[in-house]
């Protein structure tokens, strides 16, 4: 009888390789270190959003800010941005974990034993991106418990209220976890199609921090050109930007496309480089 | 408080890193590295299970760029056997046997065991154990959380681990990281996963290398007694002499062609030992350059 390609077995297994090695710790202790990080940035940041400082040169305009800021919608808004601080870059440890889940048992030569018991790949490589959704979505909860914690704190102490209970907060919170596991598919498809682990880590961080400015430069210039609006959309094709669009509830820039279309987009990154990766494994001889 | 919380994480991590480097880390001592005084202990194929076991290769050919390192390659091997498999280096060898267990994909033809491709047995572990290089496992993760991963995998309870472990003698090593495992305790730890599922059939490529004179008498004991229960092996190596105390049957390749099939006496023929017999069948046929 033909047996089905999820095998919760293999998702166990795949998950206690990630927990039972030290590299798995190093990945916790960095992520939890930038999403601290970033808490405390963005902490500071609406801090002097909410109380520009004395000496700015446009302080009337801080000042209009700021009192924009203590509005129902703009205290949402900071509420919003609280809970899902530092993403930018905390979905980056994602991918990373992502890539190194598939290409740290080609670097350490496990592969052979892997397959030797799982020779039919794609099996291997499916319970490996659950595994790797798991541990993005635990890398969520880590920074949303952290953000949690936080964020009531920082409204009282800036006396503004905003529930962080309410549609708005959950929705960019849940979209976030969203981004974590199609940002941890998408290091898992990119390992699998490169399976050199420097190259692919070199390639997932130049795809996600060199798309945004090859994306933003290609089109602009385009837009100089032609004047065209859509074409200040398009960036929405770098993956990064997408990712930014899926999460940002209000417009990410001036002529971005809804939400839907940048999950769509990078839905369509994390599922097209899965499906070339389990290509890939299966076509590869293990020698 | 943020910084209270960060100090508190990042506490918390050192403390569990240095929980774990006391069991990860720990030099290993000599005594522990030892065979074990027991032999391995495995079911009994019984006679009718027995011809699942045979190991059918027909025909097998692999082409690298247009290179044909193995080149029409058939032989058997039987269950109750010790089949020896030699070759000079490059002839084909690992190839070979990859192509048998389903890790390369072949040129041409066909390897089966039992009359099922690698690739094609639902629970592989259960028939069939290989041993194609040093350990298999993660350097930072330790011999018995290698073995339990297969466990998961595979489907066995995690007791199956420790059993195997012991019959290779790495009980007292089972929780230090395999980086700290000398080339023989890899070897060893290789063969536990092997044994894992109780395996009707073993393929081994050089499990000698890096082992003692102990650990070579071992694991010729193990491989007899494998045999003697009626489990199909096939083991590849240089070791001539190790081979003749070993082998009820020989398959030599050279140049990625078998150049002698046949029973251990039948090979060597009327040469004075197998060493002679194999350098004269492989003389001039050395591995593919």
């Amino acid at each position: 009888m033909t047996q089905p390609a999820i095998r919760p077995r293999l998702i166990s297994a795949e998950i206690m390789k990630i927990r039972t090695t030290r590299v798995w710790w190093i990945f916790l202790g960095i992520f939890t270190l930038f999403s601290a990080a970033a808490l405390m940035n963005n902490f500071l940041s609406h801090h002097y959003q909410l109380y520009p400082q004395q000496d700015l040169a446009d302080r009337a305009q801080a000042l209009a800010r700021a009192t924009e800021a203590r509005t129902p919608a703009g205290a949402a808004a900071i509420a919003a941005s609280m809970m899902t601080s530092g993403q930018f870059l905390t979905v980056l440890i994602a991918m990373l974990l992502g890539i190194h889940v598939v290409t740290s048992e080609i670097a350490q030569r496990t592969v052979t034993t892997t397959f030797l018991v799982t020779p039919r790949r794609e099996r291997v490589i499916v319970a490996k991106l659950a595994a790797a959704g798991v541990f993005a979505a635990l890398f969520w909860l880590i920074t949303t418990v952290l953000d949690a914690v936080v964020t009531p704190v920082f409204m009282a102490s800036q006396h503004i209220t905003a529930s962080l209970t309410g549609q708005g907060v959950i929705r960019v919170v849940l979209l976030g976890l969203l981004a974590f596991l199609l940002w941890a598919a998408f290091g898992l498809g990119l390992g699998a199609v490169m399976r050199s682990q420097i190259a692919s880590v070199i390639a997932g961080i130049a795809i996600y921090v060199g798309g945004f400015a090859v994306a933003e430069l290609i089109f602009h210039g385009l837009y100089d050109l032609h004047h065209q609006a859509w074409l200040l959309g398009a960036p929405v094709i770098a993956p990064a930007v997408a990712s930014q669009v899926m999460t940002t509830p209000a417009p990410a820039f001036p002529h971005a496309p809804p939400q839907w279309a940048g999950a769509v987009i990078m839905a369509g990154y994390a599922l097209v480089l899965t499906a070339a990766g389990i290509v890939q494994t299966r076509r590869h001889d293990i020698s | 408080m943020v910084v209270v919380l960060a100090v508190l994480v990042a506490g918390g991590l050192v403390w569990l890193a240095r929980r774990n480097r006391g069991k990860i880390l720990a030099p290993v001592a000599e005594a522990e590295s030892g065979v074990p005084g027991q032999p391995y202990v495995g079911q009994p194929i019984p006679a009718e299970q027995r011809p699942l076991g045979r190991i059918d290769v027909r025909g097998l050919t692999k082409e690298y760029r247009g290179a044909k390192v193995v080149d029409g390659v058939s032989f058997s091997a039987e269950p109750g056997q010790v089949t020896g498999f030699l070759g000079p280096n490059g002839a084909g060898k690992t190839t070979t046997l990859r192509t048998l267990l389903g890790l390369v994909e072949p040129t041409g033809g066909v390897a089966t065991i039992g009359g099922e491709r690698y690739a094609d047995l639902e629970e592989p572990t259960l028939r069939v154990g290989a041993v194609l290089e040093a350990s298999g496992a993660h350097e930072g993760r330790t011999g018995r959380n290698h073995l339990r991963v297969l466990c998961r995998a595979a489907g066995l309870p995690p007791a199956r681990a420790d059993a195997v472990l012991a019959a290779v003698g790495l009980t007292t090593a089972a929780d230090r990281a395999v980086r700290g495992y000398s080339l023989g305790m890899r070897q060893r730890l290789s063969v536990a996963a092997a044994l894992l599922g109780d395996p009707q059939v073993l393929v081994l490529d050089e499990p000698g290398n890096g082992l003692d004179p102990d650990g070579i008498r071992w694991m010729r004991e193990l491989l007899r007694a494998l045999a003697a229960d009626g489990r199909t092996v096939l083991v590849s190596s240089h070791q001539l002499a190790e081979v003749e105390q070993l082998a009820d049957a020989l398959v030599v390749i050279a140049a990625g062609h078998v150049v002698a099939t046949g029973t251990l006496a039948s090979v060597v023929g009327g040469h004075p030992d197998l060493e002679t017999a194999f350098l004269e069948l492989t003389a001039g046929k050395g591995g593919i350059q």
